[in-house]
């Protein structure tokens, strides 16, 4: 072994306690990049350090929460990077080359637009609104932040409604802006799935396939609204079955697809 | 230990069936979620991290109000950035502690620069106790604390200073009067120590 790189080395422990000025930090992380042996211990390190701070835990002031879930509901998350990383394992690598297949056989736009049934469609989704926040009072910060950026979509100046047949039953509805980068979704009279199935929303463009999130319960025939944030130009919006717990790939075939106002 | 109070997360162990499974799993399959903008996932990451990260950094920052806002962008941070995690590198809770400490740090390093230095010293003397503890906490910080004190005197010096007190290795150097070679593998061989006795790799 070199003595340059022994030397490297020891900083080890300094930098998984940030002790460690940038210089010797960029030189110390060249130096990761090449040494895997390195990269395993400066984890072991890493964990032992974060438990340290973990144990220093305190309770935070509750009016914390609902602003932190207020600022994230109108922040954009970034999507993950490069498919391609070389940090990728092959498997995980040969999992995502299935998705990209599936992402790429994107069909056109499909159903109309039924601007004549906004105001129908504005009242059902107020009324189950109405009825999701009486019934759940000890959510009340997440239903909170729902219900405002509910209201952000149902009130911008280019909101447009959608509505598409679901295959296996049932129709969905969705409430667009590009404006607020968000939809409104609901649904009614979707078929009933066996336990351990879960319906999941996604939504697919030019910046991939992403997960919307799990359809939640139906209640009365009714699901939503759910609130989709971070829209991006050309997305469209599907759905399937998948396992309860959701995937992070669409792994059946599309239930439902509805191509968005561009 | 109370079993109305804690919820069902709270004390895995207390459910038959699930005794070996740690509170940490659950958070990297919560991140995944949140990685596909899952606001409810979010607001269990949040439950489950604001404590540990504000009860760290406020030991690094000392000012609450400080303290608060940082734990604040740390956690908004995760939010934007949730689909970056990557199990391999590490868990879920040594990321975001990782991130939430580097922030802390660069707030108290870039702070010393400016003026608000004295400030700082003068916030210091906060009271501790004011603040409620959870169970996990006091727990993890007995068992924490049962291993710092297997640490030799120089290593848990080396290695408080350097994650509470914000200290380069060689500022922690000078403090302590020993070579800065002796205080690098002296955090190294803690931060080892320490690793093996609380069992994680």
């Amino acid at each position: 072994m070199r003595r340059g790189r022994s030397e490297l080395h020891t900083l080890a422990g300094p930098y998984a306690l940030d002790a460690v000025s940038g210089e010797d930090r960029a030189r110390f992380e060249r130096h990761l990049a090449h040494c895997e042996s390195c990269g395993q211990e400066i984890r072991g390190l890493r964990e032992a350090t974060a438990r340290i701070g973990v144990s220093a835990a305190v309770r935070p002031r509750p009016e914390l929460k609902g602003q932190a879930l207020r600022a994230a509901a109108r922040t954009r998350q970034l999507p993950p990077v490069s498919r391609d990383a070389p940090a990728a394992s092959p498997g995980w690598r040969g999992f995502l080359a299935g998705a990209r297949g599936m992402a790429g056989r994107r069909a056109g736009l499909w159903p109309p637009r039924l601007a004549a049934a906004l105001a129908a469609g504005l009242l059902v989704i107020a009324v189950t609104m109405g009825v999701l926040m009486v019934g759940a009072q000890h959510r009340l910060d997440t239903d909170q932040v729902r219900g405002r950026a509910i209201a952000a979509v149902l009130n911008a100046s280019d909101v447009t409604m959608l509505t598409a047949k679901v295959t296996t039953g049932g129709t969905a509805t969705i409430l667009e802006s590009r404006h607020e980068h968000s939809l409104v979704f609901t649904a009614a009279r979707l078929r009933a799935l066996p336990a351990g199935s879960s319906y999941e929303l996604w939504l697919m463009g030019p910046e991939g396939t992403r997960s919307a999130g799990m359809l939640p319960a139906s209640r009365e025939g009714m699901i939503g609204p759910m609130v989709v944030s971070g829209l991006a130009a050309g997305d469209d919006v599907g759905l399937t079955v998948e396992p309860a717990g959701g995937a992070a790939r669409p792994t059946s075939a599309m239930i439902m697809k509805l191509g968005l106002v561009p | 230990m109370t079993h109305n109070e804690g919820g069902p997360r709270r004390d895995p162990a207390a459910e038959p069936g699930r005794a070996a499974e740690p509170p940490t799993a659950d958070l990297a399959v919560l991140l995944a979620r949140v990685a596909r903008g899952d606001q409810v996932a979010y607001e269990e990451v949040y439950d489950q991290l604001a404590g540990p990260v504000l009860g760290m950094v406020r030991r690094v920052v000392r000012d609450l109000a400080q303290s608060e806002e940082v734990m604040q962008e740390v956690l908004l941070e995760l939010w934007r950035t949730a689909s970056r995690f990557d199990r391999d590198k590490g868990s879920a809770a040594s990321w975001v502690m990782t991130i939430a400490h580097r922030r802390a740090i660069d707030r108290v390093r870039s702070e010393q620069k400016s003026a608000e230095r004295e400030l700082r010293a003068a916030s210091a003397q906060i009271d501790y106790d004011e603040v409620t503890e959870t169970v996990e906490a006091t727990l993890d910080r007995e068992r924490v604390r049962r291993c710092m004190g297997s640490l030799t005197e120089l290593q848990r010096e080396s290695v408080t200073l350097a994650y509470y007190g914000s200290y380069t290795y060689d500022e922690v150097a000078g403090l302590l009067g020993v070579a800065t070679g002796t205080v690098k593998t002296r955090m190294r061989d803690g931060l080892i120590r320490l690793r093996d006795c609380l069992g994680v790799d």
